[in-house]
């Protein structure tokens, strides 16, 4: 038996493997191109339409969109009522972030690096499984339990606690006849809803810092509080800057959990919903809806500048 | 003199694990000292519980005379070379190395100068604002040396620290680590898996073996006088005798050590056997013979005959050069 030293090509399979292996660029173009063309098309060329969009203005008399460029819709933004929507907005997706991020930690840390085995897998379980049901349902139990008849007023009562939830209720800004009415209960849903999308990039983060590494810290003489602010959160902060787009963004963008906690004032996503629906005022809907992009550009120019991608 | 480091009949178990087994270990302030084992021998335990990464299950842990049972590694005035080096990627070589001393509130100015006082004794003057990920393998040991070093440690811990050399540089590095030892009259503890570069390295060490210490001494001592057949396995290229063929070749029934270059070949003797095996090694070549069941070697230095293979020859030995030991 002659052995050749080149294998006959069998069939599409192994025509195609070599295909691929004289022009590497071929394959990966054949991989990219569907969802490029979709990223492109599709998502980019409904966001540039959009921001198209924001550009007009509507006449006040026939409630027409004038097709004309001007800066009107944008200096609307500015009035008062306005403002106080984009305030009110920011403030709490900040707050939600802060909050997530606060919360996410400890629990991220430890999946990270205590986490083994069966445990590891009940982390990601309990993580994830908040996602598996409906957003809406969660968001109407919520409602339930900050009710006044809810079990945790009731629990409150309970244990002679109840005047905490009084204390927050008359705090200026946070007032309700419940939690569930006072903008205190929109933040608490908002932190529940979004909190595995904080959880899960912290932890990979911290999953990538190498045990070595803490140990180096406490050998050199570093603390605890010294490490975990020269060594982990430093190395970690991709991961929490990752979280906190989805948080902070998430959060910006949504008018169903305003809608239903809290005193119903407007949230961003809520006024893009009410006047692109019931208004018809499309081109300050597209203005407003321009606000969370602009803000989250801004944020992320600071991160990178403060060093937060530095580790990457 | 207080000894540097002292161990006590320490153990240190992971559930049924024992990684250290009741460790009697005295270091003398000065010396170089080497930890030398195989894999899971405990030598690496050993350090971490010096620099108090473990805490021992059972026994006390001394250095320089305090027994630091309670204290934890940030209060221990050692340091350590980690093996994967553990330099902060976020933070440039200047920062890596003056981190020692900004956890302890140096302003920054000083710690800056110190660090670059330090980098010049590494040799890596220049190199203070790159970061560790632009740093070769050899640049990034000596980084974390001088990390080490920065704080003044009164002993510095080296896990396998020229592991990830290659061979050239870790020759190189071997020499300049031994200079450096000179030259700050540290105590040096270094574990290692290369019985070369233990022995070439330290004026004293601990063969380590399931957790405990099968022998402790200086180079030749270990080299030339193993205690263990573990240690005459593990440290030399040894030959190991079993008593049968220790008595055939004149001496007591009792296990044996023979090393390769005081063993001659010869026409006749009263062991003879098989060559298996050819291995040339420029000075010289290493012969295998299987005699029974045991493989001896001989070095044939360089000009003298080498008999090929599959040939029938005889062994002979300087009389001395058979070094008697424990059965374990």
């Amino acid at each position: 038996m002659t052995v050749t030293a080149i294998l006959p090509a069998k069939g599409l399979a192994d025509r195609l493997t070599g295909t691929f292996w004289r022009r590497p660029g071929l394959l990966l173009l054949l991989l990219i191109a569907p969802p490029l063309l979709w990223l492109g098309v599709v998502y980019l060329g409904s966001l540039a339409a959009l921001l198209l969009q924001s550009f007009y203005s509507i006449d006040e008399f026939s409630g027409v969109v004038k097709e004309e460029f001007t800066l009107k819709t944008y200096a609307e933004l500015f009035r008062a009522q306005n403002l106080d929507i984009i305030i009110r907005t920011v403030v709490m997706a900040a707050a939600v972030t802060l909050a997530c991020a606060i919360l996410a930690f400890p629990i991220a840390y430890y999946a990270a690096r205590y986490a083994k085995g069966p445990w590891k897998a009940a982390f990601y379980l309990g993580v994830m499984l908040p996602l598996w049901s409906s957003y809406l349902v969660k968001v109407y139990a919520w409602k339930l339990i900050l009710a006044k008849e809810g079990v945790l007023t009731w629990a409150a009562s309970g244990t002679g606690t109840g005047f905490l939830i009084d204390g927050i209720l008359t705090i200026p800004g946070l007032e309700g006849s419940s939690l569930s009415t006072s903008p205190f209960g929109t933040f608490l849903v908002f932190v529940y809803i979004w909190l595995p999308y904080m959880i899960l990039p912290m932890q990979a983060a911290l999953e990538r810092v190498p045990t070595s590494m803490l140990e180096a810290s406490a050998d050199l003489g570093a603390t605890r509080g010294q490490t975990f602010r020269t060594v982990i959160l430093p190395l970690a902060l991709p991961g929490v800057i990752a979280g906190s787009i989805f948080t902070f963004s998430l959060t910006l963008g949504d008018y169903i959990i305003p809608q239903i906690v809290g005193n119903s004032s407007r949230f961003i996503g809520l006024a893009v919903y009410q006047l692109q629906g019931t208004a018809g005022n499309i081109p300050l809907a597209a203005a407003f809806a321009v606000v969370p992009i602009v803000i989250m550009l801004i944020y992320l120019t600071l991160a990178k500048r403060a060093g937060a991608f530095d580790a990457l | 003199m207080t000894p540097a480091v002292e161990f006590a009949n320490v153990s240190r178990h992971f559930g049924p694990v024992k990684a250290v087994d009741g460790v009697d270990l005295t270091i003398v302030e000065g010396s170089f000292f080497a930890m030398l084992g195989p894999s899971g021998s405990g030598k690496t335990t050993c350090l971490r519980l010096i620099s108090g990464f473990e805490k021992p299950t059972t026994g006390a842990i001394r250095i320089f005379g305090e027994d630091v049972s309670a204290t934890p590694p940030h209060l221990r005035n050692v340091n350590t070379v980690f093996q994967d080096y553990a330099l902060f990627p976020h933070m440039n070589v200047r920062d890596n190395v003056a981190y020692g001393l900004m956890v302890k509130g140096m302003g920054r100015a000083r710690r800056h100068a110190r660090a670059e006082e330090m980098l010049a004794l590494v040799k890596l003057e220049g190199y203070g604002d790159r970061k560790p990920a632009q740093l070769s393998g050899g640049q990034r040991q000596r980084v974390a040396l001088a990390r080490a070093l920065v704080n003044e440690p009164r002993v510095l811990l080296l896990d396998e620290p020229l592991g990830a050399l290659d061979l050239k540089l870790r020759e190189a590095m071997q020499d300049e680590l031994k200079a450096l030892q000179h030259k700050l009259g540290l105590t040096f503890v270094f574990v290692t898996h290369d019985q070369h570069e233990a022995l070439s390295m330290a004026d004293h060490l601990a063969v380590f073996n399931e957790g405990r210490i099968a022998q402790i001494g200086t180079p030749q001592d270990i080299y030339d006088r193993p205690a263990t057949r573990f240690v005459a396995d593990f440290v030399g290229s040894s030959n190991v005798l079993p008593p049968e063929l220790t008595r055939a070749l004149g001496g007591p029934a009792q296990w044996a050590s023979l090393r390769p270059e005081a063993t001659r070949l010869a026409q006749t003797g009263p062991v003879s056997g098989t060559v298996i095996a050819l291995r040339y090694l420029g000075a010289g070549t290493r012969v295998v013979i299987r005699a029974g069941e045991t493989e001896i070697a001989a070095l044939v230095p360089a000009g003298q005959p080498v008999p090929p293979e599959g040939t029938t020859t005889a062994i002979a030995f300087d009389r001395n050069a058979l070094h008697l030991m424990g059965t374990d």
